[in-house]
């Protein structure tokens, strides 16, 4: 469903992302642990399009993205480190804008259930987002995706500032995502987020991928002294 | 490029501008200069039309209530002429303040345009006089600039631009779409006030709208409307290639000090050190060095004028001015008119194409700055341009040669030669001589001394329907 091969990032003489092969099957979640720098948004840019490979490929149900960036919008989803959306917006009218954006036009009620099974309390649908904390967003931002119905999930540190419950309450709900058949690509630097919600591990490092680990083979503190020992 | 995604966008940052309250502030405040340089401007010109007006009776009534004389001193006694403001003039006062809008027209004399508004007022005039077209011109670019310089670059610093992108929107489409937004926001706020103010102030200035007026009002509206969506092009282009909202409007910034400021002053300096103008002293030491070199009617050994009395007398047939059955210096002084009305002429086609060379600069640079272009199309439009102010120059030069020369022939055919100066002729010769009436220049001339402004506006709007597809095409501005 998502696949790298041979992907190549350079600005000038820095290799920002060396040669990557990667394939990530539908309901499968891949977390690129790494330092900044390391290569893990490239990647993402990478497949999302905002930037073309100097060498390789990055496609996504077997479409080239640098080929068909337009087209490849079909199938992803993305949810950057901070949702920021429309402050003046609420929760309700953000989903319902940016779900028109996608071609869905959802009733009140669609989008409201959306919201719910994001994890959002139905009390802060129709407040504006500039009163929701970075937990509440990141929801909306879920159901932004939830509701664009994507194969494929591309996240950029989605938990880095939230507080435990919430960092919880994402895991579930992307785990959710991830049985629905949604292949699932997160940037993320935390370590125990990782290995409770992935499926395999890739640990980057100055743009090249170190190793890929499967996560239900080695303890959170055994892949916290191997990180350690990568980077 | 998706219409419906377009719409959705525009429809979006319509109501996000809406729902601010910094863009209504700045509106109001904007809407409260443009009423009021509207209110001042109406009557401002009321009340001079009616001071040109009243100035012009008593000229009138004057000049028909002399009594019976010689007509070489009604010639000399002269005629004033006043050009009342164009109807539109309240709303771009152009370059009526700087030229005169009254002349004395007198017999062997081309007397300059005088009593401009600039030559009786302190310097103030010179920082600029507020009127609605310098709103919309100079003020309505810095409301879009405030509105519109994060539309792109807030989204993109906050990470938003990415989530949009991949929606199923294109960047072209949101670029679009953004700019149909902030357009639509500065439509709906300014154009119905701009043709509410252009219809109301034609109406309680000239009375009425007749064809013409409407015809301009109209003009004025489309191409203020063009002149609106270059200006959020633009802003939206430099928030989309812009990495931070701080940077946009910096940028910005600086875009509009050098459109509003350095250009227009470069091209003005540009302008008049290309073609040098003569000044007022030498353009009339050039004028009577040619009338000497020509013909000199007050010389009576000038050449010219021997010629001439040679061919008269042979004409009649007679051997003697005396004995000529016409005055023979009433026709001296026709010929000397002739002479120096032609040289004159001469002078000022030269000198007014000195003036549209330079004018010429300036049109030109609107192909590098759309203020320029917007503004020379408005004074155009508003009859306060500078064809304007030579078509009342050539034609009170025509009333007086015309007035002159009638003059002349009451003299060559009512008074004799023989004690010329004692005698005189009813008054009613002059009575029955048509007034002076200003013949404002027709749209259509407008339009067409306008062109290169016009072509540079149109081309602006290609170019800047081209810089945001552009933009949109480089995946390093989605970042």
């Amino acid at each position: 469903m998502l696949e790298a091969k041979n992907l190549t990032k350079r600005y000038g003489s820095h290799t920002a992302l060396n040669s990557l092969n990667l394939k990530i099957q539908p309901g499968e979640i891949f977390a690129l642990l790494g330092q900044n720098g390391a290569g893990k948004t490239t990647t993402i840019n990478l497949f999302l399009g905002f930037t073309e490979p100097t060498e390789g490929t990055a496609s996504i149900n077997g479409i080239s993205v640098a080929e068909h960036p337009q087209e490849i919008k079909k199938y992803l989803a993305y949810i950057p480190e901070t949702v920021m959306l429309y402050p003046n917006l609420t929760g309700l009218e953000n989903l319902e804008y940016f779900s028109s954006l996608a071609g869905f036009d959802y009733s009140k009620k669609e989008l409201g259930e959306l919201l719910a099974t994001a994890g959002l309390q139905s009390q802060a649908f129709g407040q504006r987002l500039a009163g929701y904390s970075k937990g509440m967003r990141q929801k909306v931002g879920i159901a932004i995706a939830v509701a664009k119905k994507a194969k494929v999930l591309l996240l950029d540190e989605p938990t880095s500032g939230l507080d435990p419950k919430a960092s919880n309450e994402f895991s579930r709900t992307i785990r959710s995502l991830a049985e629905n058949g949604t292949a699932i690509l997160m940037a993320t630097h935390d370590i125990f987020r990782a290995k409770e919600v992935a499926n395999r591990i890739g640990i980057m490092k100055e743009g090249n991928m170190q190793s890929v680990i499967d996560a239900s083979s080695i303890s959170a503190n055994e892949l916290e002294s191997l990180y350690l020992k990568t980077v | 490029m998706h219409f419906n995604f377009i719409t959705i966008i525009a429809r979006q940052e319509w109501a996000s501008i809406f729902r601010s309250k910094i863009p209504l502030s700045l509106f109001t405040v904007l809407l409260f200069v443009s009423l009021l340089a509207t209110f001042t401007g109406w009557q401002y010109v009321s009340k001079f039309n009616h001071q040109q007006k009243t100035a012009h009776h008593q000229v009138h009534d004057q000049w028909m209530n002399q009594p019976d004389r010689h007509p070489h001193r009604v010639a000399h006694y002269g005629y004033m002429v006043f050009r009342e403001k164009s109807p539109l003039s309240f709303f771009d006062f152009g370059l009526d303040s700087y030229v005169g809008n009254a002349v004395f027209l007198e017999a062997h004399r081309q007397n300059t345009v005088n009593m401009s508004e600039a030559g009786f007022s302190n310097g103030m005039l010179r920082f600029g006089e507020l009127s609605m077209a310098m709103v919309l011109q100079l003020l309505v670019p810095l409301f879009i600039i405030f509105i519109g310089f994060q539309t792109v670059a807030g989204l993109k610093q906050n990470g938003v631009l990415k989530i949009m992108l991949c929606q199923r929107a294109s960047f072209l489409d949101i670029l679009i779409g953004k700019t149909a937004g902030i357009t639509g926001v500065v439509w709906i706020l300014f154009l119905p006030l701009l043709l509410l103010c252009l219809i109301a102030g034609n109406l309680l200035i000239a009375g009425g709208i007749n064809a013409d007026a409407l015809l301009r009002i109209m003009l004025l509206t489309i191409l203020y409307a063009l002149y609106f969506l270059i200006i959020t092009m633009l802003v939206v282009t430099v928030s989309a290639m812009s990495k931070s909202s701080k940077n946009a409007l910096m940028a910005l910034v600086l875009i509009w000090m050098l459109f509003f400021i350095v250009i227009p002053k470069s091209a003005q300096t540009l302008g008049s050190s290309l073609h040098t103008a003569p000044d007022k002293i030498a353009f009339e030491q050039a004028i009577e060095a040619d009338v000497s070199k020509q013909g000199d009617s007050h010389d009576p050994d000038d050449p010219h004028f021997l010629q001439l009395k040679a061919a008269t007398l042979k004409k009649y047939g007679v051997d003697s001015i005396a004995a000529l059955p016409v005055n023979y210096g009433a026709l001296v002084m026709q010929e000397g008119e002739t002479i120096s009305s032609g040289i004159f002429n001469k002078h000022f086609d030269n000198l007014i194409g000195i003036y549209k060379s330079q004018n010429a600069v300036s049109s030109i640079h609107g192909f590098v700055d759309p203020y320029l272009a917007i503004r020379n199309l408005s004074m155009n439009l508003s009859g306060t341009d500078f064809d304007s102010f030579t078509a009342f120059q050539k034609q009170t030069e025509k009333y007086r040669f015309e007035k002159t020369k009638k003059l002349n022939e009451i003299h060559l055919t009512q008074i004799k030669y023989q004690n010329d100066s004692k005698q005189k002729v009813s008054a009613e010769n002059w009575q029955k001589q048509p007034d002076f009436t200003f013949r404002p220049v027709p749209v259509s001339e407008n339009l067409s001394a306008a062109g290169l402004s016009l072509a540079a506006l149109l081309l602006w709007v290609a170019a800047g329907i081209g810089a945001l597809t552009y933009v949109s095409s480089k995946r390093a501005y989605q970042l």
